[in-house]
């Protein structure tokens, strides 16, 4: 069926209020694995031991099972504990409409993100960072200018600092918005003193 | 993520889905896997989606389950979409052991065959104990990466399945490996004699199971 207009956070979001109830333990319990169970065997499913697939017929019905569960089981929303759901169009025209390539970082260091291939011959993006492991106050610019200094390494990403001024960072209070701002400054002071000012975060 | 849109700002839609949590097996983890990743689009009209198969009973992305699922899904995606997708990296082990660095490599192999456009880590340890990550984690993700592209999926495949054995009995008992104190020279961030031999001696390893460098 021919939507109205593009999914976006706004539709999301109006649908979040509207859809069907349902509880997180039904969700979670029996719609999501049923559904798993249903589709593995509809499409045959088996993945015979290979880390990356060689089976493209196989590949093709991964796509329609993954395509399937989205299509009817939708997405809960746990703040309203309803379902949002898409028709098949909406689905495609996300698809049809993604972007294929975008830059991160400015200046010399500023790197392009496009789309590889199965079997590429180019080399992906490394991001580099902690991956939001907890950091000590103390050693949080090092651990990054240590990323920073990695050729290898494209862009950063953050880890998680414990404190800041000593203080815990929690959440709601103003030393989580302190602690926010200066692991955004730490890491911008690393990058720089990396030599690489643009490196993307 | 209204302000995202409405700022122009890059955005990332991040979930790892978890092999023996709700959706349960391999197969079955792969299928919420590829809704989620097609979902971050629809959604939250993504520049790219953050993945990260993720072991219920080990916490690690390195497994051979959950590489099996990164794998197929990231081939699948590459194959029947454009969408860009990135991957998390959780070994069991900590910096400044040779578990620590297999397990990336295997993961990076992975990534790299099928498709990843962006490799996120390593978050080492399990990305749970302080301190403890340092750059030379990420130096052998790229480094292998550099190394597989291009590769034969067969032969990846035949490395990875060797790979992932020298490990994979180890899961329990993972080495903690070393904080990022004990593995640099803090004052120049410089990594440890230590830490260059036992990154050597990964790297060495992974030559003799076939990896050119």
């Amino acid at each position: 069926m021919t939507f109205t207009r593009s999914v976006d956070c706004f539709e999301f979001y109006d649908r979040a209020k509207k859809g069907q109830k349902t509880s997180q333990d039904d969700w979670d319990l029996m719609t999501i694995p049923m559904k798993a169970i249903e589709l593995k065997q509809k499409y045959n499913l088996d993945f015979k031991n290979e880390f990356v697939p060689t089976d493209k017929g196989m590949m093709e019905n991964l796509f329609k099972a993954g395509f399937e569960m989205l299509l009817e089981c939708g997405i809960f929303c746990t703040d309203t504990s309803r379902v949002v759901k898409y028709t098949e169009d909406e689905i495609w025209d996300a698809i049809n409409n993604v972007q294929k390539e975008f830059v991160l970082g400015t200046g010399r260091d500023a790197v392009n993100v496009r789309k590889r291939n199965v079997g590429d011959k180019r080399k992906p993006i490394v991001q580099g960072g902690p991956t939001g492991s907890p950091i000590s106050e103390d050693m949080f610019m090092p651990v990054h200018l240590s990323y920073a200094l990695e050729k290898e390494v494209d862009t950063i990403v953050n880890g998680v600092m414990m404190t800041v001024r000593g203080k815990p960072p929690i959440p709601g209070s103003p030393y989580e918005i302190l602690a926010a701002k200066t692991e955004g400054r730490l890491i911008k002071t690393a990058a720089a003193m990396a030599g690489r000012p643009g490196i993307a975060i | 993520m209204a302000h995202y849109q409405g700022n122009s700002d890059i955005i990332m839609d991040e979930q790892m889905p978890i092999f023996g949590g709700y959706a349960g097996g391999i197969e079955e983890t792969a299928i919420v896997d590829i809704a989620t990743h097609i979902n971050a689009f629809v959604m939250s009209n993504a520049s790219w989606h953050l993945d990260g198969p993720v072991h219920i009973r080990w916490g690690s992305t390195n497994t051979r389950e959950t590489l099996m699922i990164a794998g197929w899904t990231c081939a699948t995606i590459s194959e029947f979409t454009n969408m860009i997708s990135g991957n998390q990296y959780y070994p069991c082990a900590g910096p400044c052991t040779e578990m620590c660095l297999l397990e990336a490599s295997a993961q990076s192999m992975t990534d790299t065959s099928s498709g990843r456009e962006i490799l996120s880590g390593v978050a080492a340890a399990k990305g749970v104990v302080q301190d403890k990550t340092t750059g030379m984690e990420a130096r052998m993700m790229g480094e292998v990466a550099r190394a597989t592209a291009g590769m034969e999926i067969e032969e990846v495949n035949r490395i990875l399945d060797s790979l992932v054995k020298l490990y994979e009995k180890d899961y329990a008992n993972a080495p903690e490996g070393k904080t990022f104190q004990e593995c640099y020279d803090v004052a120049t961030v410089t990594p440890t004699d230590e830490y260059v031999k036992v990154y050597e001696g990964a790297r060495r390893k992974l030559e003799e199971l076939g990896l050119v460098f």
